[in-house]
C-alpha cells in the first residue's frame, strides 16, 4: 500500500479525483454541482490514460532527422493522448447537452435544487 | 472478405440526420419522408449485409485503409447483422408509428425529432458493427446522447427523468471507457479481434478482471440490468410516447449486445464460464431481475410504467439466457432479445397510441381501446400474450428455448425464474385483459375513433411480426445455430 502512494503517487490522485467525482455527482442535490462532479470524474479518467502514456525523458513521436527513426522507448506512446482527444470532445458535449437540460428546468421550476424540483413535480 | 458495406450502414441514416435540419428548416413537412426514406433504404442494406455474411462470410471493412490491428475495422458477421437488421426494421416501424404523435405533441420540434432519432439509429449500428473497442465507447456515447435529449425533448417531468438518465449514462459510460483503459494497458491494443489473441497470454493478471468488472458495470447501467435500472421506469414512463417504441425496443439492446461481444467473443465462453467466472454471478442476477421486474410491475397503474418495469424483467430473462453457458440457452437468449425487440414497440405503441386517441394512460383506462379501436386492440393482446408467453406467439419460442437450454445446463434454479417470471407476466397482463375486455360497457365513450392510419399500419406490421417470428422460429433459430454461436460452446 505504501509502495503504491511513493512510487504511484498519479493513480492515487486518479483514484481520489474519480471517486470525489463520482460522490458529488450522486450525493449534491444541486444540478449545476452535479455537473461538477461529472465532469471531475471524466477528467480523471482522461488523467488515468494520459498517466498509461507517462515516459522519463521522452520525447514526441516523430522524425527527429530522416536518416534514423527514434527507437520506441524514447518517446511517448501517443495512442492514448489521441484517445483522449476524442473523450475531451465526448465530455464537452456530454457537459453541453446537461448544461441545456439544466436551463430548460430551471426555467421551469425555478430551482437548481434537486429535493426542491422533485417537491414541485407532485 | 472486404466490402465497403458496413460503412453504408452507418453513412445513410448518418447524413439523413444531418440533411433533416437544412432540408427541415425551409420546409418541415420535408423531414418525415427523408427519415422514413433513409430508413427503408437502410433495411434493405442491411438485409442484404446479413445475407452476404451468411452466405459468404464476415465483411469487414477498413477505415481508411489501416489494416485492423492499427487502423479501425467495421464488421458484419452473423450477430452484428442480425442485430442490425433488427435495428433498422424495428426503428422504421417505430417512426411511421411516430408520425401522428410528434405532430400531437412535439408539434414545434419536428426537425430535433426526426433528426435526433436518426443519429441515435445511426450511433446504434455503429456500436453494432464496430470491430473496436474505442470505437464502441464513442458510438455509446453519441447515442445515450441523442437518446437522452429524446426523453427529455417534450418537457415537463420528462426533463427532470432525462436528466437522472444522463448522469447515471454517464457513469455508466466512464467506467466503460476505464474499463478499456485497464484492457489497452495490459495489452496494448483495442482491436477486439486482435484483443481476442492477445488475452490467453495474460488473462490471470488482476488488470485484466478489474477491467472487465468495470466495463460489465458500465454496460449494465446503459442496459438498465436490475439493480442498476435507477433511470429506466423513469425514462419509459415520461419520454414523448412518440420516442418510447424506439426507445425501449432497441436502445437497452445494443449495450447487451456490446456485452455479449466482449463476453463471448474477446473472452470466450471458457475463460467467462470458469477462469473469470461472471457469467455465474451475471445468472444470479438475471433470475432476480426477471423475477423482481416482474413482480414490481404488478403493483404499476400507469401502462407505460408497468411495461417499463416489465422491461427490467426482460432484460433478466437474456442475462439469464446468455449466462447458461449451452448453445441452445445463447440462442434462445438471442431469439427472445429479437422477440422483445417486436414486442415492446408494440406494447409502447399501443400505448402511444391510447393516450394519442383518448388520453387513456392508466391500465383502467385502456378499456377505452375495446370497442372502436380493433387495431390497437388487437394489437394489445397479441403482443401481450407474447409478453407471457403463449404459443404461437415468439415470446413463447423464446422462453421455451430458454428453458431447454437451461435444463440442458441443469440449472434448475434459472428454469424456476423463468417460469415464475412467466407467471407473475400473466398476473399482471391478464389482470389488465380483465380491466379491457371483462368488466361492463358503460365506461365506454362513443366517439373515440380508430387511430391514424401510420399507427394502425405500423401495429398491424408488429403484431404480424410477433406471429412470423414465432411460426418461423425453427428458420430464425436455424440462422443463430448456423453463424452466430461464438467457438467454444
Amino acid at each position: 500500500m505504501a509502495d503504491i502512494l511513493l512510487y504511484r503517487p498519479h493513480f492515487v490522485a486518479f483514484i481520489i479525483l474519480f471517486l470525489l467525482g463520482m460522490y458529488i455527482m450522486v450525493v449534491n442535490p444541486n444540478l449545476v454541482k452535479k455537473l461538477i462532479g461529472m465532469y471531475l470524474m471524466q477528467t480523471s479518467i482522461i488523467l488515468f490514460f494520459i498517466i498509461l502514456a507517462v515516459k522519463k525523458d521522452s520525447t514526441i513521436p516523430i522524425l527527429l532527422d530522416s536518416a534514423t527513426a527514434l527507437p520506441p522507448e524514447a518517446y511517448a506512446n501517443p495512442l492514448p493522448h489521441v484517445l483522449m482527444l476524442t473523450a475531451i470532445v465526448v465530455g464537452v458535449s456530454t457537459l453541453g447537452v446537461s448544461l441545456a437540460m439544466v436551463i430548460a428546468l430551471y426555467r421551469q421550476y425555478s430551482t437548481l435544487e434537486e429535493d426542491e424540483i422533485l417537491g414541485k413535480m407532485k | 472478405m472486404t466490402s465497403n458495406l458496413p460503412g453504408f450502414l452507418f453513412a445513410i441514416p448518418f447524413f439523413a440526420a444531418i440533411v433533416i435540419p437544412v432540408v427541415g428548416f425551409t420546409n418541415q413537412k420535408f423531414c418525415r419522408p427523408i427519415a422514413l426514406g433513409a430508413l427503408v433504404f437502410l433495411s434493405i442494406v442491411s438485409v442484404i449485409g446479413l445475407s452476404e455474411a451468411v452466405s459468404h462470410g464476415p465483411l469487414s471493412h477498413e477505415f481508411g485503409g489501416w489494416a485492423p490491428p492499427i487502423g479501425i475495422e467495421w464488421v458484419v458477421d452473423g450477430l452484428s447483422g442480425l442485430l442490425m437488421v433488427a435495428i433498422s426494421i424495428v426503428s422504421l416501424i417505430a417512426l411511421v408509428h411516430a408520425g401522428p404523435l410528434v405532430e400531437k405533441e412535439l408539434s414545434d420540434r419536428v426537425i430535433p425529432f426526426y433528426s435526433l432519432s436518426l443519429l441515435l439509429i445511426a450511433a446504434l449500428g455503429g456500436m453494432v458493427l464496430t470491430g473496436d473497442l474505442f470505437n464502441l465507447f464513442v458510438f455509446l456515447e453519441i447515442g445515450s446522447l441523442a437518446s437522452y435529449v429524446l426523453v427529455g425533448v417534450a418537457g415537463g417531468r420528462s426533463l427532470h427523468s432525462a436528466f437522472r438518465y444522463l448522469i447515471l449514462g454517464t457513469i455508466g459510460a466512464s467506467l466503460y471507457l476505464l474499463g478499456v483503459g485497464y484492457f489497452y494497458a495490459e495489452t496494448g491494443t483495442l482491436n477486439m479481434a486482435d484483443l481476442a489473441q492477445r488475452l490467453p497470454e495474460v488473462i490471470d493478471s488482476r488488470a485484466v478482471l478489474t477491467g472487465l468488472l468495470f466495463i460489465v458495470l458500465g454496460l449494465a447501467i446503459k442496459m438498465g440490468l436490475f439493480p442498476l435500472h435507477g433511470w429506466l421506469p423513469d425514462a419509459y414512463t415520461y419520454a414523448p410516447d412518440s420516442f418510447t417504441p424506439l426507445l425501449t425496443s432497441v436502445v437497452t439492446k445494443v449495450p447487451l449486445y456490446a456485452f455479449v461481444r466482449i463476453a463471448f467473443w474477446i473472452f470466450g465462453m471458457t475463460t467467462v464460464s470458469t477462469q473469470i467466472p461472471i457469467l455465474v454471478v451475471l445468472g444470479w442476477v438475471g433470475a432476480v431481475a426477471a423475477i423482481v421486474g416482474a413482480y414490481l410491475a404488478i403493483w404499476q397503474e400507469n401502462f407505460k410504467r408497468m411495461l417499463a418495469y416489465s422491461s427490467v424483467s426482460s432484460m433478466g430473462l437474456f442475462m439469464l439466457g446468455f449466462s447458461l453457458g449451452t448453445e441452445t440457452g445463447f440462442a434462445g437468449g438471442l431469439f427472445y432479445v429479437l422477440a422483445d425487440t417486436l414486442m415492446k414497440a408494440a406494447l409502447f405503441g399501443v400505448a402511444g397510441a391510447a393516450i394519442y386517441q383518448c388520453g387513456a394512460s392508466t391500465v383502467t383506462d385502456l378499456v377505452r381501446l375495446r370497442r372502436n379501436m380493433p387495431w390497437v386492440s388487437t394489437a394489445l393482446l397479441i403482443s401481450a400474450l407474447s409478453m407471457v408467453g403463449i404459443p404461437p406467439t415468439a415470446g413463447f419460442f423464446g422462453k421455451w428455448h430458454l428453458v431447454v437450454g437451461a435444463l440442458e445446463a441443469e440449472k434448475y434454479f434459472a428454469v424456476t425464474a423463468i417460469l415464475v417470471s412467466s407467471m407473475l407476466t400473466a398476473l399482471y397482463f391478464f389482470r389488465m385483459f380483465q380491466r379491457v375486455w371483462a368488466e361492463p360497457l358503460q365506461l365506454v365513450e362513443p366517439h373515440v375513433l380508430e387511430t391514424p392510419f401510420p399507427i394502425r399500419i405500423s401495429l398491424g406490421v408488429l403484431t404480424f411480426g410477433i406471429m412470423a417470428l414465432g411460426l418461423g422460429s425453427d428458420l430464425v433459430m436455424g440462422l443463430i445455430f448456423e453463424s452466430v454461436i461464438p467457438k467454444g460452446f
